[in-house]
Parts: C-alpha cells; sequence; structure tokens
C-alpha cells in the first residue's frame, strides 16, 4: 500500500463513519438549527417586543434588520460553533477508546498518523457542510421573518465573516483531540471544550480577549478591523500546535492504559 | 535472531505494578499455530500487544517476517491479521460495510473487496447478518464478524486474544477450520486462550505462561492437559515463593 493509497483509505474510513453516526448529524442540526432559532427570536423580540426587552437586547442586534439578526447569529455561532465543535472532535477521537476500537487501529499498514490526520480531515470537512447549511438556513429563516433583501454588507457578513469565524473557531477545538489522545477517552475533549468555552468567556468580559487566543475568532467577527485581523492570524498558532501534538500522540500512542 | 515468522527475543514489558513480560523469547514459525495458555494477567495480551507494537517493549525486540515491529512499514502489516482486545467494528455499520471498511484498511485492492468480504460472510455463517447494523448482533455474532475482519484477506501472521470467547460450538469449529486453512497456506498463527481443550485441537505448539514468563511447553493431543498445565503453573509458583524467600 503506497502512502497515498493509505491517506486515501484513511480519509475515506473517516468521512464514512461521519457520515454513518448520529452524533455527528445531530451536532450539526443543534448548531444550525440554534444559531437560527436563537438569532431569529433575538430580532424578532428586539423588533416587536415590550421596551424593557428591547432596551435589554439593543446593544445586542444594534441596528436591527439583517445587520442586528446577524450580529446575533455571530455571537450565538462562536460560542455555539465552540461547543459543537469541541463535542463533535472529542467524540470523533474519544470513541476509538469508548468503544475499544483502537486496539483494531494498530497493526494496520494505514498509520496512525494517517488515521489521526484523516480524523481532522473529516472534522473540517463537517465543518465546511455545517457553515454552508448555517448560510443557507440563516438566509431562509431571514426572509421568513420578513427582514427584506440584505445589502451587500450583510451577504459580506454571510459568506465571508460567519464561513472564517466557523473555520477557526472548528480549529481551535482541535485542543480538545489532544487532551482525548492522552487521557483516553471523550469526557477529557469535552472538558476541555467547557474550559475552552469558559475561559474565553471570562478574559472577554475582563478585557483581556485580544491576548486570548481561542477568543480571536469571535472578537475578529464581531469587529473586523486591522488589529483584530491579526491577532485572529496569530491565534492559529494555537490550533497548529494541537494538530501537531495530535497527530504526533496517536503516532507515539501505546496501549498501556 | 530473525525469521519468517513472528519472533519475541528477550522482551520484557512491565508497568508500573511490576506486572507484565519478563525476558520473554518465543518464535511462531510459518505453518505453525502456537497457542499461548496462562491464568488471568499472566501476560498473554501483553505479549500480543508488544507483537503487535500496541506497546513498546522496555527491552528486547519483537519481529514480523524478521523485519522489527518499531520500524515496520505497511508491507509488513498488510500481511498482519489480529484480534486483541477489542474489535475493529462499529455498531452503525452493517456487518458487509464493516468487512468493506476493514478490508479497505488492510490494502485490498478495491476491485477484490467484494469476493473477499463474500466470503468471509460464508466462511463464519454470518449470511442471515450482512444487512444488519453491527451494533444489534449478539456477543457471539459480534465476534465471527471481528474474526472474519481479521482473517477475511489471508494473512501471514495471525495474532489472536482468546478468539473462542463468545463463540457457539458450531462457530468454534469454523474458527478451527479456518485457523488450520491459515496455517495450511503458510500463516504464523499465535492464539491465547483458556479453553486447554479447545487449544489442544487446533494448536501444533503450546506454551504456558506464567507470572510474565514462559514456563514450559504441553503437548497438544496429550490426555489430562489441564493437569499437566496445573501442574507446571503450580511448581512456577512454588519456586517463586522460595525464591522470594531466600531473597528476603
Amino acid at each position: 500500500m503506497t502512502v497515498g493509497g493509505a491517506i486515501q483509505a484513511a480519509v475515506g474510513f473517516e468521512l464514512r463513519k461521519s457520515i454513518r453516526a448520529r452524533v455527528p448529524l445531530v451536532a450539526a442540526a443543534l448548531l444550525v438549527l440554534g444559531v437560527v432559532a436563537i438569532s431569529a427570536s433575538v430580532i424578532v423580540a428586539a423588533t416587536n417586543g415590550p421596551p424593557e426587552v428591547v432596551a435589554k437586547l439593543g446593544p445586542v442586534v444594534r441596528a436591527g434588520g439583517w445587520a442586528g439578526y446577524l450580529d446575533a447569529a455571530l455571537q450565538v455561532t462562536g460560542a455555539a460553533g465552540a461547543g459543537a465543535c469541541g463535542i463533535l472532535i472529542s467524540w470523533s477521537f474519544g470513541r476509538e477508546f469508548a468503544e475499544r476500537t483502537i486496539s483494531g487501529l494498530f497493526a494496520l499498514p494505514v498509520s496512525r498518523t494517517a488515521l489521526a490526520a484523516a480524523k481532522l480531515v473529516a472534522f473540517f470537512v463537517w465543518t465546511l457542510c455545517v457553515t454552508a447549511a448555517l448560510i443557507v438556513v440563516l438566509l431562509v429563516a431571514g426572509f421568513l421573518i420578513e427582514l427584506g433583501t440584505p445589502s451587500a454588507t450583510d451577504v459580506g457578513v454571510i459568506v465571508e465573516r460567519i464561513p472564517v469565524l466557523l473555520l477557526t473557531t472548528a480549529a481551535m477545538t482541535v485542543a480538545a483531540a489532544w487532551v482525548t489522545t492522552i487521557s483516553r477517552g471523550l469526557m477529557g475533549g469535552i472538558a476541555t471544550t467547557v474550559v475552552l468555552l469558559a475561559s474565553a468567556q471570562v478574559i472577554v468580559f475582563s478585557g483581556g480577549g485580544a491576548w486570548f487566543l481561542p477568543s480571536a475568532p469571535a472578537l475578529w467577527a464581531l469587529d473586523p478591523s486591522p488589529s483584530t485581523a491579526v491577532t485572529l492570524l496569530w491565534s492559529l498558532l494555537f490550533p497548529a500546535a494541537a494538530i501537531t501534538v495530535t497527530v504526533f500522540s496517536w503516532r507515539r500512542l501505546q496501549l498501556d492504559r | 535472531m530473525t525469521s519468517d515468522g513472528m519472533v519475541l527475543s528477550t522482551v520484557t514489558r512491565t508497568f508500573s505494578t511490576g506486572a507484565g513480560i519478563h525476558a520473554v523469547d518465543l518464535e511462531i514459525a510459518p505453518g505453525q499455530v502456537h497457542a499461548l495458555v496462562g491464568r488471568n494477567g499472566a501476560g498473554k495480551s501483553t505479549l500480543m500487544k508488544v507483537l503487535l507494537g500496541m506497546l513498546r517493549p522496555t527491552s528486547g525486540m519483537a519481529q514480523i517476517a524478521g523485519v522489527s515491529v518499531q520500524s515496520a512499514g505497511a508491507d509488513v502489516w498488510s500481511r498482519v491479521g489480529h484480534l486483541v482486545e477489542g474489535p475493529l467494528i462499529y455498531g452503525e455499520f452493517t456487518v458487509r460495510d464493516n468487512l468493506e471498511m476493514s478490508a479497505a484498511l488492510h490494502g485490498a485492492p478495491r476491485p477484490r473487496r467484494p469476493a473477499l468480504v463474500d466470503r468471509s460472510i460464508s466462511e463464519f455463517g454470518l449470511e442471515r447478518y450482512a444487512h444488519r447494523r453491527a451494533g444489534t448482533l449478539s456477543f457471539g455474532n459480534k465476534q465471527r464478524l471481528a474474526l472474519a475482519a481479521a482473517l477475511q484477506y489471508d494473512p501471514g501472521f495471525v495474532v489472536l486474544d482468546e478468539p473462542t470467547t463468545g463463540l457457539d460450538p458450531a462457530g468454534t469449529i469454523l474458527l478451527r477450520e479456518r485457523l488450520r486453512r491459515c496455517a495450511g497456506e503458510g500463516a504464523a498463527i499465535l492464539i491465547s486462550s483458556h479453553h486447554l481443550d479447545e487449544v489442544s485441537r487446533v494448536a501444533d505448539r503450546i506454551t504456558v505462561i506464567n507470572e510474565g514468563s514462559m514456563i514450559g511447553q504441553l503437548k497438544p493431543g496429550g490426555v489430562e492437559l489441564e493437569q499437566a498445565f496445573f501442574a507446571l503453573v503450580l511448581a512456577d509458583d512454588e519456586q517463586r515463593r522460595s525464591g522470594e524467600e531466600e531473597a528476603s
């Protein structure tokens, strides 16, 4: 088996698992429908709700209309995306330990390096599919709640900021795959996701978000200035390191626990 | 020591508890079914994991086809079939899909896979379940599926830990016939089992392991196998106790 053949087999194997299992489908549905339902509810409440509700939601939805709706969607996507992606990647790596299939992934012509890389490929393919679904459902829901025709700026937010936000947010959660691997179970990955989410919230609210790499995608999406763009680029070092150590850990893996 | 089969040369692999295997030498020759018997925790699974690269030895070397397991590549692993600890079975896939994925991961060319899968399904009596999700199978049928996946591409090297676990008598006979056929085609086969009678029927050599060390051989087909096994193990236990008392 050639290296190319091994990688092809590994990617095919992981994509088939992602398509057939329920977890990726449920996580995708919850993320897409959750983000759209919350964003639509917020904008409807802000437009038609009682004054006290409008006052509370004002900072969230700012201008109302498509701009407010998409502002809400960006905020919710940052947090919900991290949660869904963290759970999915923890499941993808952790299920092999939980279901005891990991021993079957040894002594194969397809190396564990290729299998770990294939899991990451399948994860980012899933994220791309979720992104596409989110864009479509956001647009459809926007029309259904009668926001009218989106401006060019609104379309830009949908087709540029949401994909970048979701893909970079997904990348930030790769650290959960590494923790899942070294802890030999998916709970370690889920705990990592929770810690990433909670720490990002706390640090952003305390004003230090600009230096906390995992919060960079959300901060850039809400305010895509040159300064947040630079931080976003820097923040990619975090997933790059997580990908490296995860693949290395799979390569060096031993069934000693 | 190099061989066309599977070899462990003075292999030690210990855990923090002190358990493991100690200075184990073992050679499984091509065309031979070699059975490893021992009590629970004797080190059978550890030995198999070292041989399959699931554990790195503390010292010594494990080789397959003359190649160190630590540096073995796709050419070696594509000829290995194994079932140690959990099977490579995903509950959301059908029996057929699981076998197809296993064949793909073992490097079987795409055009050959349907025939391999059909043959495995037939060999292990899984025709009725071919289109059922693996998650819905009984424990015994999952074991049949796991064995079918491990053996479907005619591996030259086979490592099976407790392969008869969960099998009914018919499944046990199917496995025995399959293993004898593999050995007849030149495969080097290592199996572990608690069932001495079953081991006696299928193995060419039987090695007894106790407390992580090889302590002797049993004669396949011999009478009073159980008695001979316990005599070896108890004598080894006694010897260890005496050694420990002398040391203290």
